[in-house]
C-alpha cells in the first residue's frame, strides 16, 4: 500500500501519506458524508424528543390526511379526489389541485418498508421523511459544489453547511410534513444534473436532469424557480458568448423532455405553454435553435460581413419575439404573470390587490436579522464565494453568480424564499472557506525567494492576465510563509465554525422545532409545561359532535379540523376561493343580525374560535382580525369598512374604547364572552394586547358556547337552530334573561284634525 | 391649450347662471351645467354656483372634490389626487355625453370656496362629496352627501370609478379612459434612438468595460449585499433612515428582530462587505504576495479585522435578539446599541 511506503519517522506524516492514498480518501469522504448526514437528522428531531412524533403546523396537515387516503385507496382513487369534506358546501376537487409527490413518495416508502415486512405506522414516515431527505439533500449539495471546484474539502464543508444550517431546517424539521421537505432536495439535485449534463453536453445527463425537474414539478410550486432559473442561465451564457453544442444538447434535451414531465401533472396541465412564468424557458428553447442555426451557417460562410448582418438578424429576432410575447400576454392568450409570482417583482401589487396573499407572515418582506438568524456566518462568507467563482468563470460558476444574485433577490423580498437562497449560500460559502482553509492549513510552507529577481518576470504577467481575470487573482500564488499566520488565521476559522455550529443547534432548538400544535412553556420553578389546548379542542369535536358537522373557523385552521378532528370545513389554508373565504371574514365581522343568515345559508353547525388572551398566546384570532376584515372589504366594500374597526383616534383597541363595530363584530363577541367572569370585578384583562377589559361581556344570541379549552386557547359555539316560535334570536335570548318585552310607548301628539 | 377650458368656462359661467336665473328647475339646471360640463369636466366651482347645484329639489347627482391647490396650504394629498380626478372627469363626460348618468364631476378649491369649506366644517383637505338625488327614479332618502374615504393614500381614477359606480346603481358608468401621452411616446423612442447611436459610435470603449470581470464582480457584490442586508424590506416597508431615542441622540439600530432603520441596513452591509473582502484577501491576495514581511502584516491586519467585524456583528444581533447567547472578544459587553426594551419575542 501506498500508506506503508510513504511511512516517515513522525506520525504527522504518516497520517498525511495516508490521505494521499485515494482508496483511503473514498472511504474518509463516505464516511464523513454519513456523519454528515447523521448530524442533519439527528439535528431535526428536537421536537420528536421534546414533545412526540407528532405532525406540524397546518399544511402538513393536509399533506398527512391525503397520504392517508392515498395508501387506503391506491394511487388511481387519489387521482380521482373530490373531497367533499372541505369547502363546504363547494368541495374541491382535490386530487387535480395538488402536488402528489410528496404522498406519493411517503406512499412509495410505506409498501417498500411494508414489503420488506417492516411494520411501520404511516405517521411516522410522514414525521420522519424530512430529516431523512435532508440527508440527500446534503449529498446533492456536495454533488454540485464538487463540479465547481477541485478542492474536495469546499464539496464536504457544503454538505455540512446544508445539513445544519437554519435556513433549511426552518422547513425540514421532523413533523414539518410539506412539500419543501423533498423539494429542496430535488431543486438542488437538479441543479447539479443540469451542471453536469451542460458540462459534458450529454443526453443522458440531460434526461435526468428533466426527469428529477418532472419529480419537483410534482412536489412543489416553487419548481417555477427551476424553470426560469435554468433559461436564465443559459441566456447570461449565449450573451457572453459562449454558445456551445454542449450547451444545446443540454437545454434541448432538458426543455422537451422536461416540460413534458411538468405537463403529466394535472395541477399544472398546459401551464407551461400558457402563463407568463413559463415563457423564458420557451422563449430561450426558440432563440437557442436561431442561434445553433446561425452558429452553423457562420461555419459554412466566412464572410464578415455576413457576420455582422447575422447578429444584427438575430437580435432583431429577439426582440420581435419579445414584442410577440407582450402582445400575446395583453391579448389575453398567455396568462399575465400570476399573482404570487407577480407580487415578487411589483412587491406593492399584493398588498392593495390580493390581501389573503400580503396576510401570510411568510410573503412579507426578510428584514437583516432573518438573514443572519438563517445563516450566520456563511452570509458574510457568501459573497466571498461567489468573487472566488469570478476567478474561474467556467459556464458552471456562471450558473452560481446568477443564482446568487436571484436567490438573495427573492429571498430579500419574501421570508420563504430564503429556502432557495440557503443551497447557493452553503455552495458558495463553502467554496470560500475551503478556499482559506485550504491555504492556510498548508503544511509546507514555500521556500523565501528573494523578490527582486522575480521582479521582471512579474511584471509580464500582470500584463497579460488584466485582461481575463481578476485583479486579486492576477499573480501566480506561492503560499503562506509563516507558521505564526497559518495558526492564526486557520485557529479563527475553526472559532468561527464551531460558533456557527453551536449557532445552528440554538436556533434549531429554540425556533424551528415547536410543532405549533402543542405549546410548550416554563413553569416558575423550570420545569416544562405542555399546553395542549389544540388536539384537546379538535378532540372534543371529533367526539361530540355529529360526523357531518360543519366547522367555521378562520382558513387557518381549516386543515387542522380536517386532519385532526374529522370534519367539514367552510375554508381551509389552501386558499382557492377568495370569495368563500371574504364570506367567513364577513360573518366574523359583522353584526350577529348580518352573520347569522350566513352561517345559515352555510350550514354551519359550530364556530371555532383561537383566543390568546388568558395566556399570552399572540397568534390568535383577534390579532388575525384585521386581515378576516380587509379580505372581506374587498369583496363587500360597502358593508365591511376597516376604518370602522379603529377607534377615533385611529387606535386598534379591544377594550372599553373599543369601537362600537369592533364591540359588535361576531369575533370580537366570541373572543370575550363570559371572560371577564374569569377575574375578579374590574380586574379582566387581555395578556396579548395588554388591554382592561369592561366587566360586563359581551352578549351572544345566536350562538350558544359549547366547548372552551383548558387555557382558552380554542373556543367553540354552537349555532342555534330557529326559534320555535319564530321570533328572532334576541328577543329570545331577552325573554330567556327574564327582560320583559317592552312596550313602545307611543308619543301621541295633540290630536290634530286630518286634513287631505 | 391649458388656458382653453379656463376660457370656456368663463365664457360659459354667466351663461350658466343667466339660464340658471330664468329657469331654476332641476331638469333645466342640470342641462345647462351639463353643457358646461362637455367642454371643461371637472366643471370648476365657486360658492354660488356650488349653492346652486346642490340646492336640495334635485333628480340628478354631484360629485364635488373639495381641495386646497394653491402651493401655500401644502397640501400633498391634493395635488397628489388632481390629475386622477381630472382623468376620472373627463373620462366620464366623455363616455356620457348626453348626460344619461345624470352625474356631474366638479372641483372647488379652497380659494374659490372658502364660505362652502366653512359651512360644512371642514378642517382638512381633499373632500370628496357625493350628493345623491333627492328626486326621480334614484331618489335617496338622506340628502346628506356621502364621502369618500381618502385614508389609504391618493386613489387612482379607477378606484374612485368604482366607488362611483357602487353609489349609483343601475346607470351607465363609463369606463376611465387615459389620454395617450403621445409626447412622452416620441420622446422615449427618439432618446432611446440617440442612446442607441451612441452606444454604437462609443462602442469600442464600453466593449472592454463589458467584458471586464472586475467590474461584474463588483456589480454583483454590491447586488448581494444589498439583497441580504435588508434592503428590499426598506424599500416595501419604507422604514425610516434614523430614529430619534427621545433624549435628543439618534438611534441606530430599531429594537425587535422584524425591524430595522435605513442606516442600519447600510451599517450591516458594510460589516458583511469588510467581512468578505477581508476573506477574500486572506484567500486569494496573501497567498499571491511574494513578500514574506509585508504578507505576514497583511494576514495579521486582515485576521485582526475579521475578528474584530464578526465580535461587532455579533454583538449588534445580540442588540436586536436579546436571548442571543454567542459572543466572541473584544465585544463581549451588551451591545451599546441595544435599547432595553429590545428583547426580541
Amino acid at each position: 500500500m501506498a500508506a506503508a511506503e510513504g511511512a516517515g519517522s513522525t506520525p504527522v506524516e504518516l497520517l498525511v501519506s495516508l490521505g494521499r492514498n485515494q482508496s483511503t480518501k473514498t472511504l474518509l469522504k463516505v464516511i464523513i458524508l454519513a456523519i454528515i448526514a447523521a448530524a442533519a437528522v439527528a439535528s431535526r428531531l428536537f421536537s420528536v424528543i421534546r414533545f412526540e412524533s407528532i405532525i406540524h403546523e397546518f399544511d402538513p396537515w393536509f399533506n398527512f390526511r391525503a397520504t392517508k387516503y392515498l395508501v387506503a385507496n391506491g394511487f388511481y382513487q387519489f387521482w380521482d379526489w373530490f373531497d367533499d369534506r372541505t369547502w363546504h358546501p363547494l368541495g374541491r376537487v382535490t386530487g387535480g389541485t395538488l402536488y402528489p409527490g410528496l404522498m406519493v413518495t411517503s406512499g412509495a416508502i410505506y409498501h417498500l418498508l411494508r414489503f420488506l415486512t417492516v411494520p411501520v405506522d404511516i405517521r411516522n414516515i410522514c414525521v420522519l421523511l424530512a430529516p431523512a431527505f435532508s440527508g440527500l439533500t446534503a449529498y446533492a449539495a456536495y454533488l454540485l459544489t464538487n463540479e465547481m471546484t477541485t478542492s474536495s474539502s469546499a464539496g464536504l464543508l457544503a454538505a455540512a453547511f446544508m445539513g445544519i444550517t437554519p435556513g433549511y431546517i426552518s422547513r425540514s424539521v421532523a413533523g414539518s410534513y410539506d412539500n419543501e421537505a423533498i423539494a429542496i432536495f430535488l431543486l438542488v439535485f437538479t441543479f447539479f444534473l443540469w451542471i453536469k449534463a451542460l458540462k459534458l453536453g450529454s443526453v443522458l445527463w440531460g434526461a435526468l436532469c428533466a426527469l428529477f425537474y418532472g419529480y419537483m414539478v410534482a412536489s412543489w410550486g416553487g419548481y417555477a424557480f427551476i424553470t426560469c432559473l435554468v433559461p436564465l442561465h443559459a441566456f447570461v451564457l449565449i450573451c457572453m458568448g459562449r454558445f456551445s453544442l454542449r450547451l444545446y444538447v443540454a437545454y434541448t434535451t432538458w426543455y422537451a423532455l422536461g416540460t413534458l414531465a411538468s405537463m403529466q401533472i394535472p395541477f399544472v396541465g398546459f401551464l407551461p405553454v400558457r402563463t407568463s412564468e413559463h415563457m423564458p424557458a420557451l422563449g430561450i428553447f426558440g432563440f437557442l435553435q436561431l442561434v445553433a442555426f446561425l452558429e452553423y451557417v457562420r461555419s459554412a460562410v466566412p464572410s464578415r460581413q455576413f457576420q455582422t448582418f447575422l447578429y444584427v438578424g438575430l437580435g432583431g429576432i429577439f426582440g420581435v419575439g419579445l414584442l410577440g410575447l407582450v402582445g400575446l400576454t395583453a391579448g389575453g392568450y398567455i396568462a399575465p404573470w400570476s399573482g404570487r409570482f407577480y407580487s415578487l417583482w411589483d412587491t406593492g401589487y399584493a398588498k392593495i390587490h390580493i390581501p389573503i396573499i400580503a396576510s401570510v407572515s411568510e410573503h412579507q418582506p426578510t428584514a437583516w436579522p432573518a438573514f443572519f438568524f438563517d445563516l450566520n456566518m456563511l452570509i458574510w462568507l457568501f459573497p466571498a464565494g461567489v468573487y472566488m467563482c469570478f476567478q474561474r468563470l467556467e459556464d458552471e460558476h456562471v450558473f452560481i453568480i446568477v443564482y446568487a444574485l436571484f436567490g438573495s433577490y427573492f429571498a430579500g423580498v419574501m421570508v420563504r424564499l430564503m429556502l432557495t437562497l440557503t443551497p447557493v449560500v452553503c455552495v458558495a460559502a463553502a467554496i470560500a472557506a475551503s478556499q482559506l482553509l485550504d491555504t492556510y492549513l498548508q503544511y509546507k510552507s514555500p521556500e523565501v525567494v528573494d523578490n527582486k529577481e522575480e521582479e521582471s518576470s512579474d511584471g509580464t504577467t500582470k500584463k497579460s492576465s488584466k485582461q481575463s481575470s481578476l485583479r486579486s487573482a492576477s499573480q501566480p500564488v506561492v503560499g503562506i510563509y509563516n507558521v505564526l499566520s497559518k495558526a492564526f488565521i486557520a485557529g479563527a476559522m475553526t472559532l468561527f465554525l464551531l460558533i456557527f455550529v453551536q449557532h445552528c443547534t440554538w436556533v434549531t432548538s429554540n425556533a424551528y422545532s415547536s410543532p405549533s400544535v402543542v405549546l410548550a412553556s416554563r413553569m416558575p420553578d423550570g420545569s416544562q409545561h405542555i399546553i395542549d389546548d389544540y388536539r384537546e379542542a379538535y378532540q372534543w369535536l371529533r367526539q361530540n359532535t355529529k360526523e357531518d358537522a360543519k366547522i367555521m373557523s378562520w382558513w387557518d385552521y381549516g386543515y387542522q379540523i380536517g386532519g385532526m378532528a374529522d370534519r367539514p370545513t367552510l375554508v381551509d389554508n389552501n386558499t382557492w376561493n377568495n370569495t368563500h373565504i371574504a364570506t367567513v371574514g364577513k360573518a366574523m365581522s359583522s353584526r350577529e343580525e348580518v352573520a347569522y343568515p350566513i352561517m345559515r345559508q352555510h350550514e354551519v353547525d359550530y364556530v371555532l374560535v383561537v383566543f390568546g388572551g388568558l395566556l399570552g398566546y399572540s397568534g390568535d384570532d383577534i390579532n388575525k382580525f384585521l386581515w378576516m376584515v380587509r379580505i372581506a372589504e374587498g369583496i363587500w366594500p360597502d358593508e365591511v369598512k376597516e376604518r370602522d374597526f379603529f377607534t377615533p383616534r385611529g387606535e386598534y383597541k379591544v377594550d372599553a374604547d373599543a369601537s362600537e363595530t369592533m364591540k359588535n363584530s361576531l369575533m370580537y363577541k366570541m373572543s370575550y364572552h363570559n371572560y371577564a367572569s374569569l377575574f375578579p370585578p374590574g380586574q379582566a384583562q387581555d395578556r396579548v394586547r395588554g388591554a382592561r377589559l369592561p366587566d360586563q361581556s359581551p352578549v351572544l344570541n345566536s350562538l350558544e358556547e359549547a366547548y372552551t379549552s383548558e387555557n382558552w386557547i380554542i373556543r367553540i359555539y354552537k349555532v342555534k337552530d330557529l326559534d320555535n316560535v319564530g321570533r328572532d334570536h334576541a328577543a329570545a335570548a331577552s325573554f330567556e334573561r327574564g327582560h320583559k318585552k317592552k312596550k313602545a310607548i307611543k308619543k301621541r301628539g295633540p290630536r290634530v284634525l286630518r286634513v287631505e | 391649450m391649458r388656458w382653453l377650458p379656463a376660457l370656456l368656462s368663463v365664457i360659459a359661467l354667466p351663461l350658466g347662471s343667466f339660464a340658471a336665473k330664468s329657469s331654476s328647475s332641476s331638469a333645466e339646471r342640470f342641462q345647462t351645467f351639463h353643457t358646461q360640463a362637455v367642454s371643461s369636466s371637472p366643471l370648476k366651482l365657486s360658492d354660488a354656483t356650488y349653492k346652486k347645484l346642490t340646492s336640495a329639489p334635485r333628480d340628478y347627482s354631484v360629485g364635488v372634490l373639495l381641495t386646497a391647490l394653491d402651493a401655500k396650504y401644502g397640501c400633498e394629498l391634493c395635488a397628489a389626487f388632481q390629475p386622477e380626478w381630472e382623468v376620472l372627469g373627463k373620462s366620464w363626460v366623455k363616455g356620457d355625453k348626453k348626460g344619461e348618468s345624470r352625474l356631474i364631476l366638479t372641483t372647488l378649491d379652497f380659494a374659490e370656496g372658502r364660505e362652502t369649506f366653512m359651512s360644512l366644517g371642514l378642517q382638512t383637505a381633499p373632500v370628496l362629496l357625493l350628493f345623491q338625488p333627492t328626486t326621480g327614479p334614484h331618489a335617496v332618502s338622506s340628502p346628506d352627501p356621502i364621502r369618500y374615504d381618502f385614508a389609504n393614500g391618493p386613489p387612482t381614477a379607477e378606484v374612485v370609478h368604482d366607488w362611483l359606480a357602487r353609489q349609483l346603481p343601475d346607470r351607465p358608468h363609463p369606463p376611465v379612459y387615459r389620454p395617450v401621452n403621445y409626447v412622452r411616446w416620441i420622446v422615449t423612442t427618439v432618446s432611446l434612438l440617440g442612446l442607441a447611436g451612441v452606444v454604437f459610435k462609443l462602442w469600442p470603449y464600453i466593449l472592454p468595460i463589458i467584458q471586464n470581470r472586475n467590474v461584474w464582480a463588483g456589480i454583483s457584490l454590491i447586488g448581494i449585499l444589498l439583497f441580504t442586508s435588508g434592503h428590499m424590506y426598506n424599500q416595501i416597508r419604507k422604514v425610516p433612515y434614523v430614529a430619534g431615542d427621545g433624549r435628543g441622540g439618534i438611534r441606530y439600530f430599531a429594537g425587535g428582530f422584524q425591524s430595522q432603520y435605513g442606516l442600519e441596513t447600510q451599517i450591516i452591509a458594510f460589516i458583511y462587505g469588510v467581512l468578505s473582502f477581508a476573506t477574500i484577501s486572506l484567500a486569494m491576495k496573501a497567498p499571491r504576495t511574494k513578500d514574506s514581511h509585508l504578507q505576514q502584516i497583511m494576514v495579521i491586519v486582515w485576521g485582526i479585522v475579521l475578528t474584530l467585524m464578526y465580535s461587532f456583528l455579533l454583538s449588534v444581533f445580540r442588540g436586536k435578539n436579546g436571548g442571543y447567547p454567542f459572543k466572541l472578544p473584544p465585544f463581549i459587553v451588551n451591545s451599546i446599541f441595544a435599547s432595553p426594551n429590545s428583547i426580541a419575542s
